[in-house]
């Protein structure tokens, strides 16, 4: 039972190396692998997801390897119930962009090397509990990342004056950057906490005075903060996304940064509560910038892709002020809102591949009257949309909801006037979102466009039905992931509770 | 063992590049490839057998030699870089019209130069086999006679070299006329009642002069980039590992061994030099567009990365500088085979020449691009636990020293500097198309396995780091650190 999940974590990765004794030329081959392999760890995550102890707030299906003991380093895996819930995130989203990596045509072999590497990248950084390790797998993730955006991306030439050269360069040293300063930081813990990289036997033995925890959160919050897109460290990130390729996109903006506020959620708030406490202020106030101010410069955007790049900064700034509230409530909306955010946004920019393969232009005042050739593209794109402006229904709303009761709850005037400042971000969102679905999707029909096609065949159709389906069922019953992820969230706000005292 | 065992394996190689010029005089016409990579073959040898060698706890020439772990942990690095360094020369002897004996004689009397830097345990020995490996790399970067940069490379190292070498035994007489010993372990027990003054001091810094030169140091970084470019790309590599590993080795023994006692004397010098290397290699090597070039100020970067270990005085720094003195071995000859293989098809050592290189070569492509990566110090790769140590050194330090933390702040600085330059290659690698008709680049059988080997140390230290972390930790016993 164990070994299954770290069989669901190494399986891409297995995969990819396997896909280097494939001949080149038999691309069929590989794609069907990356399939294979994305699509088994799926199932093995809903299994775990099945079997999962939902009355139990610590980690579970702890496997653990001695790698370094003079250094204190174990490979350790295990879930609780924020990591589960991303770790589902994690098969939903690499299984859906290993089905629309279609488009690839050249390289296919060291694209889907790159994207299997991503992918277990990524959920090992979810399910280790090791702070090595996290860092270890964090790292891993940015390289194909920067590989897969500078080779198979696209950034038409527009007012930014960019090439994705550029873009891939720029993501690649932020993400670097943030997680440099981040090390700084563990590696404080890490001495303070008896050298051990363990994050179970850190959160008993971290003795650490008020004014360092300041510091060392600080190193944290901004270190994870480049990551999470933060502002105004967001600069890289629309631009990133827009030089992606489709699956990179849906990766990036779906997984990859959430990794920054997971980091924040699971190692900074949770061991170093007096710094927390002392930078709450501080993180709903920028998170209130990402809202509105990356809202607002949406608001100005033309390319679909950058539309859906800011608006993603956007919703980080929900997620940021959920962490920032330290309260079940609130925290745990962050989290759910982490789940929904990644799934819609993984469905918006696979949409827009989608077409965007097809008409090679992604701007949306060129676009005009798509639905009526590819009507099943636009009524995905209407959903996406309906979940992203927080509609009830999706699983977007119940954590939006859940992250203003928190803020509001949370009681002091900042968060208030913070909560409000959210809320009116909603309007914002749908303002550009409607505006950007009506144009190019309704409107008269232009006849340029008459070679579109639509996906007709299942298999073309489920990564979105699926996602979809996903972010509908956690809209109906979103007790399936707020219990678990509420259970390993009390204990953390319960510290900082003591602290406050 | 007897004061002969303990030299055995310099014995060995002095042999092999005395018979190997002996018998370049009698049978001239043998074909030189053969002959460099029959001698890396027998170089393998000596390598597997040096492993048959355990650590002696004695002193040998009365004090002056030792045979401890750090000093098998240095030999077998330098073997291993001859013997990689042996068949670049192989691949590379079309270039030089004459003398190809001759370089592979140079080579090995470098190497055993090498060997005996890893055993100093006195000022003279370490200046005598200081001056055997500088020596032969000045008549080795000027190899390629006919070409003015090389001769420009060969007469910058021979002054500068020169000049240090001076400062180094003038700095040896101060310490010599103030403690009464020329010995480490004896200039350790001195200095345990006190450091005898400014002139000491100024002994002190001299000898790290030329310490610095061999390291590729600030102040004394300015002839590496020069050097490497106009160097015959074999020798760059050599110097770029041997030579580098060898001033780090003596520099280990100076200052962790015989100047310990005194380490408040020279720590914040160190913790200054090494930012002030961070800086100025990873921030000189953004506009270059010479690969060599470019390798030659990454290795005054790599230099500050192992200052920043020494500069921690603790046994986790001096762990951390061993790791990551091997990895980069393999690292670094990893590229320079690539480099080898590539301009000797494309005739420039322009980083534009790589353009496409990932579509001539996937081989090259990936392996280049991992060693770059291993530099800039990513998972799943060696350097990035090399660099991780060297980091947790500094941070340890620094929770009783806050001065540190400026150190680590500047090597994470040094850190997303670099990834820019060496991303910067990897781009002409995977992301500029070649030029059309480009054909591809063949790659012989034994560049395929150094490739091989170099590739899979690079990848398997970087996910299994435990075999060589422990090696590097038992070699660092020798140092009396906590």
């Amino acid at each position: 039972m164990e070994t299954l999940l770290t069989i669901a974590v190494l399986l891409p990765l297995t995969a990819a190396v396997a896909t280097f004794l494939f001949p080149a030329r038999k691309p069929g081959a590989i794609r069907a692998l990356a399939i294979l392999a994305t699509g088994t760890s799926l199932l093995l995550t809903l299994y775990i997801f099945s079997q999962f102890d939902r009355t139990q707030a610590g980690y579970q299906f702890v496997s653990a390897i001695e790698w370094l003991p003079s250094l204190g380093v174990s490979l350790k895996f295990g879930v609780d119930g924020i990591s589960m819930t991303l770790l589902l995130l994690v098969g939903f989203v690499s299984f859906c962009g290993a089905l629309v990596s279609h488009e690839i045509h050249d390289r296919q072999k060291e694209y889907y090397i790159l994207f299997l590497a991503l992918t277990s990248g990524i959920s090992g950084t979810f399910c280790t509990t090791d702070m090595f390790f996290f860092y270890f797998f964090y790292e891993m993730a940015v390289i194909p990342m920067y590989l897969l955006i500078g080779m198979y991306g696209s950034l038409p030439p527009g007012k930014h004056g960019r090439t994705k050269e550029y873009a891939t360069m720029k993501l690649t040293l932020y993400l670097t950057a943030g997680a440099v300063l981040a090390l700084i930081g563990l590696l404080a813990m890490y001495f303070a906490g008896g050298k051990t990289f363990d994050m179970v036997e850190l959160k008993r033995n971290l003795q650490l005075a008020g004014a360092t925890q300041k510091w060392v959160f600080a190193c944290l919050l901004f270190g994870f903060g480049f990551l999470a897109s933060m502002w105004p460290f967001h600069t890289w990130s629309p631009l990133g996304y827009a030089a992606a390729p489709t699956a990179a996109s849906m990766m990036h903006a779906g997984v990859l940064k959430k990794l920054g506020t997971y980091g924040i959620i699971r190692l900074a708030v949770p061991l170093l509560p007096e710094g927390a406490r002392h930078w709450a202020n501080l993180i709903a106030v920028l998170a209130c910038f990402n809202i509105l101010y990356a809202g607002w410069t949406a608001l100005t955007q033309k390319d679909w892709k950058f539309v859906i790049g800011y608006s993603s900064v956007s919703h980080m700034g929900y997620v940021l002020l959920g962490i920032a509230t330290l309260n079940v409530v609130g925290v745990s909306g962050a989290v759910l809102l982490m789940f929904a955010h990644g799934v819609m946004a993984a469905l918006t920019f696979a949409l827009i591949g989608f077409f965007y393969h097809q008409t090679h232009n992604r701007n949306v005042p060129d676009l005009s009257g798509l639905a009526r050739k590819i009507p099943f593209i636009g009524v995905c794109m209407v959903m996406a949309v309906m979940a992203s402006s927080g509609l009830p229904g999706f699983a977007n709303f119940v954590s939006e909801v859940m992250v203003f009761i928190g803020a509001w709850s949370q009681g002091s005037m900042i968060f208030k006037v913070a909560t409000i400042c959210a809320v009116w971000g909603i309007v914002v969102t749908a303002t550009y979102l409607l505006w950007a679905v009506r144009t190019s999707f309704f409107g008269p029909f232009d006849e340029k466009w008459n070679m579109l096609k639509d996906a007709t065949t299942p298999w073309q159709k489920l990564p979105y039905v699926l996602l979809i389906a996903v972010l509908m069922t956690v809209g109906f019953c979103p007790r399936v992931l707020t219990d678990i992820i509420k259970k390993s969230v009390a204990p953390m706000v319960e510290m900082q509770r003591s602290v406050n005292r | 063992m007897t004061a002969l065992g303990a030299v055995q394996l310099e014995a060995m190689l002095v042999t092999l590049a005395l018979v190997t010029l002996l018998g370049d005089a009698f049978r001239p016409t043998i074909n030189k490839r053969t002959l460099g990579l029959g001698l890396a073959a027998l170089v393998v040898l000596v390598l597997l057998y040096s492993f048959t060698l355990q650590p002696q706890a004695t002193t040998y020439f009365h004090g002056m030699y030792r045979l401890d772990g750090l000093a098998l942990f240095f030999k077998r690095l330098f073997l291993v870089a001859t013997v990689l360094v042996l068949v670049m020369g192989a691949e590379f002897v079309e270039r030089f019209t004459s003398g190809v004996a001759e370089f592979y004689v140079l080579v090995l009397l470098a190497a055993t130069g090498m060997l005996l830097t890893a055993s100093v345990n006195d000022f003279i020995l370490m200046f005598v086999s200081l001056e055997l490996v500088t020596i032969t790399f000045y008549i080795l970067t000027s190899f390629l006679r006919r070409q003015v940069q090389s001769l420009e490379a060969g007469t910058k190292y021979l002054i500068l070299g020169a000049l240090s070498s001076g400062f180094t035994v003038y700095g040896i007489a101060y310490i010599f006329g103030t403690t009464g010993t020329t010995n480490f372990d004896a200039l350790a027990a001195t200095l345990k009642n006190g450091a005898p003054g400014p002139a000491f001091t100024l002994g002190m810094l001299l000898v790290m002069t030329g310490l610095g030169f061999k390291i590729a140091s600030v102040p004394f970084q300015i002839w590496a980039p020069d050097v490497y470019q106009g160097a015959p790309t074999p020798v760059t590599a050599f110097l770029a590992v041997g030579s580098k590993a060898a001033g780090f080795a003596l520099l280990l023994r100076v200052l962790l061994v015989g100047l310990l006692p005194v380490s408040a004397l020279w720590t914040t010098l160190l913790l200054v030099l090494a930012a002030a290397t961070l800086l100025y290699g990873n921030l000189g090597a953004i506009p270059q567009h010479n690969i060599k070039r470019l390798m030659g100020y990454s290795s005054i970067g790599h230099a500050g990365y192992m200052l920043m270990g020494i500069a921690a005085v603790n046994a986790l720094g001096a762990g951390a500088v061993l790791f990551y003195l091997g990895q980069y071995a393999f690292t670094n000859l990893c590229a320079f085979l690539v480099i080898i293989a590539v301009t000797n098809v494309t005739k420039t050592d322009e980083i534009a020449g790589f353009a496409g290189l990932g579509r001539r070569s996937p081989l090259l492509g990936l392996a280049l691009f991992a060693a770059l990566m291993s530099l800039a110090g990513v998972p799943p790769l060696s350097g990035f636990f090399g660099k991780f140590q060297l980091f947790a050194a500094v941070i340890e330090r620094a929770t009783t020293d806050s001065r540190y933390y400026v150190l680590a702040g500047i090597g994470a600085v040094a850190v997303v500097v670099s990834l820019y330059f060496y991303l910067n290659v990897a781009k002409a690698i995977y992301m500029q198309e070649p030029e059309r008709d480009a054909p591809p680049i063949p790659v012989s059988l034994p560049v395929r396995m150094g490739l091989y080997f170099c590739l899979t140390a690079i990848i398997g230290l970087g996910i299994f780091q435990r075999p060589l972390v422990e090696v590097a930790v038992k070699a660092a016993k020798v140092f009396q650190l906590n």
